[in-house]
């Protein structure tokens, strides 16, 4: 069955608005066993939101001391020992613990059942058991952090990390490879969920991108995870028995190691980036009130960096010693990663193009990561050019590369995420005002932050140095400079989004008049989702039409409501208005 | 007795695995870890390769096939497994690219 929503804009009429739950899935059950032992998927994403925080507080203060030291040329703060520690528990903590589970964890769980018209996830037993798998792991590096901490770099490579370094290597690999068990559960989860529990009508040419990108991510999880898990325990074997699989003095070979550890690692940064593309394709289409451009290539562009992103490994190890041909061919290869991860960006400014754009903050902060993440993802492909990756490698150029894509990409679509979907989760709107000089605080410091560095690496800084010649002392304090920014820009939605908890209005059902299932129900959501299974009849933004996916009309998106506000139904452009935008309907 | 039976009908005691057969493959796995350990010190030579990796080779079978229920899988099940062989394969082929060619001097 399908019901065709004709391809001309009309405001259906728009559904009474439900009147607030008296027992939602927050006060269903109280006290802190029902946190514990609970199976609810909205639950579990709350748990993991308040574990990773705290972690990416703990990886925040780290990066904090590391930028300190490098004030000066000969470290301001710290020895050249603790210097490698800190870099160190910087990069494993926001890596295995935050970025990796980030989106997936917390707004998948939430949020992939919702979007789909789902009670649960598949498997809740599961999930609740990957949150303490999570925080096992989580332990085991606190453990080697407290012990001293680790000295070999986020990437572990051995022989010096199997057979040198004095550091406490044993628990964070194995907490690291714990984690990876949490990760591969929330992954299979989120993909026999989209399989197996889509509500009637809702094909998978209807999924929101969301989905889409979890689903692919869910595949790379799968995948990828496993092989780092063995990576790792033949490092701890060779590490504690003394078997030469890696070490050359005894037989083994490095090189394989970084062939086994990138063949993961590579494809981890998908984990950690497509999420974050899913939610932007969410927020873009929202906030400048049309559909996506090109939903198909969208989705299955998420797809093919998920498949690509399997094949371009080796551009890590270009000056490892690697044969020269391996070298040209893995270099060619990533050069078409790259490829899906443009059509994505494409697409969206298209999306952007002629939209009614109102500037919420979400709405900043996905245009802020349409900037960075274009930044990062280029100049990822001077970096794929081989010849200029033997001169750029292993420097501050990388370094800011990678910065680019993972924090001015991810955690900017996480912070997307979270304040597009903060009034769903808590039921509670927060200051317009402080979100949005929050991500305009953010993106400027980002840029004092990371642009020094392209520069120090390009005139040859390297990387995990804590000393370096006087003249770029002065690159050093810019960027610790626009850190510091930075890092108040990252404060402040700990306090107002704490506020408003206690203070903040109450959220209506759908604050942002958005399209998707997750909104057709209350604020904050019963335990069950929705009172009776939904039945979706279009595909997932046809704002331009003005109606959402269960064919009803939408709610007045915020703003003045006035004739002239760009976003209106009413406005020039919007769904009643004389320009009503063109549209085809998806689906 | 076997009745057909099929993938959507509710489980019945036909689809559960006795403990029995399950500790017994498990014997059966692990015997085969201690021959190969046992293996590796006799010193088979070229040989050494080949049989080794069979018996691993047995050994991640008997799992696949009785703990991991891929002998009461359907035919999609049956074709993900396969199609995780072709992904170890894409590794092989890509890692092979450098260790064959690494050792061949630039002219
Ligand atoms: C758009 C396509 C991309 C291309 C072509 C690309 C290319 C590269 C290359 C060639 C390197 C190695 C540089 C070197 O060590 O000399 C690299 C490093 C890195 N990239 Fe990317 N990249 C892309 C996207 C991403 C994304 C989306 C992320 C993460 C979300 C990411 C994260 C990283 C990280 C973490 C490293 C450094 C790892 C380390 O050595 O510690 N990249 N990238
Ligand atoms: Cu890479």
């Amino acid at each position: 069955m399908s019901i065709i929503v004709a391809d001309e804009p009309r405001v259906g009429p728009v559904p009474p608005e439900p009147a607030p739950l008296k027992t939602n899935y927050l006060n269903a059950r109280s006290g802190i066993l029902s946190w514990l032992l609970t199976v609810d998927h909205k639950r579990i994403g709350i748990l993991y939101l308040v574990s990773l925080t705290a972690f990416f507080v703990v990886g925040g203060l780290a990066a904090g001391l590391v930028r300190i030291n490098l004030l000066s040329p000969t470290g301001a703060i710290m020895t050249e020992d603790q210097y490698n520690r800190m870099f160190t528990a910087h990069g494993v903590v926001m890596l295995f613990l935050f970025l990796i589970p980030s989106i997936p964890a917390v707004f998948g769980n939430f949020f992939v059942p919702m979007m789909i018209g789902a009670k649960d996830l598949a498997f809740p037993k599961l999930n609740l058991a990957s949150w303490y798998v999570y925080m096992i792991g989580a332990g085991f590096m606190v453990w080697s952090v407290l012990a001293g901490g680790i000295d070999t770099g986020w990437t572990l490579y051995p022989p010096y990390s199997s057979r040198y370094s004095q550091s406490n290597v044993f628990p964070g690999a194995f907490g690291a490879f714990i984690t990876g068990f949490s990760s591969i559960m929330t992954g299979l989860n989120i993909m026999v969920t989209v399989h197996k529990m889509r509500c009637p009508g809702m094909t998978w040419g209807r999924l929101p991108l969301f989905i889409w990108a979890m689903y692919a991510t869910s595949f790379i999880q799968l995948l990828g995870t496993p092989v780092v898990a063995i990576t790792l325990t033949l490092l701890c074997v060779e590490r504690l028995a003394g078997i030469g699989i890696f070490d050359p003095a005894i037989g083994g070979d490095p090189v394989l190691y970084q062939h086994l550890f990138w063949f993961y690692s590579h494809p981890a940064v998908y984990i950690m980036i497509v999420p974050g593309m899913g939610v932007i394709s969410e927020t873009i289409t929202c906030f400048s009130r049309k559909n996506i451009f090109g939903y198909k290539a969208v989705a299955w562009s998420s797809v093919g960096i998920a498949v690509v992103g399997f094949l371009v490994w080796a551009h890590h190890m270009f000056v490892a010693g690697i044969s020269y041909y391996s070298a040209i061919l893995f270099s060619f290869l990533t050069m078409l990663v790259a490829v899906p991860s443009a059509i994505k960006v494409f697409n969206w400014t298209a999306t952007l193009y002629r939209g009614s754009i109102t500037f919420q903050a979400p709405m900043l902060f996905t245009l802020a990561f349409l900037v960075l993440f274009t930044v990062g993802g280029v100049t990822g492909l001077f970096l794929a050019t081989l010849g200029t990756d033997i001169h750029l490698h292993d420097t501050y150029f990388v370094v800011a590369h990678f910065h680019f894509v993972m924090v001015g990409g991810m955690v900017l679509a996480y912070l997307a995420a979270l304040h597009y979907w903060w009034p769903k989760m808590t039921g509670r709107m927060y200051s317009d005002f402080w979100s949005r000089a929050s991500a305009t605080i953010i993106f400027v410091g980002f840029f004092f932050t990371f642009v020094p560095q392209f520069v120090l690496g390009y005139h040859g800084m390297p990387r995990r140095y804590p000393n370096y010649p006087a003249e770029f002392q002065v690159y050093n304090v810019l960027s610790t400079a626009g850190a510091s920014i930075l890092g108040f820009g990252y404060l402040l939605p700990g306090f107002y989004l704490t506020l408003s908890l206690f203070f903040g209005d109450k959220a209506t059902a759908n604050p942002w008049s958005a399209t998707g299932l997750e909104w057709q129900t209350p604020s904050p959501p019963s335990t069950f989702n929705f009172d009776r299974t939904p039945v979706v009849v279009c595909g997932p933004y046809e704002y331009a039409i003005g109606v959402d996916q269960l064919g009803r009309g939408l709610p007045e998106p915020p703003g003045p409501g006035s004739a002239d506000d760009p976003a209106s139904h009413h406005g020039p452009t919007g769904p009643a208005g004389p320009m009503h935008k063109e549209t085809h309907v998806v689906g | 007795m076997h009745t057909e039976h099929k993938v959507d009908d509710p489980p019945t005691m036909h689809d559960v695995d006795s403990p029995g057969a399950m500790f017994l493959v498990f014997l059966v796995v692990l015997g085969l870890a201690v021959a190969n350990i046992l293996l590796a010190t006799t010193g088979l030579g070229k040989l050494a390769l080949p049989v080794q990796l069979g018996i691993a080779s047995v050994q991640a079978v008997l799992v696949a096939y009785y703990w991991m229920h891929m002998r009461r899988g359907d035919q999609v099940v049956t074709l993900s497994a396969l199609s995780s062989l072709f992904f170890v394969f894409i590794f092989y082929v890509l890692v092979l690219s450098d260790v064959l060619t690494r050792w061949r001097i630039a002219m």
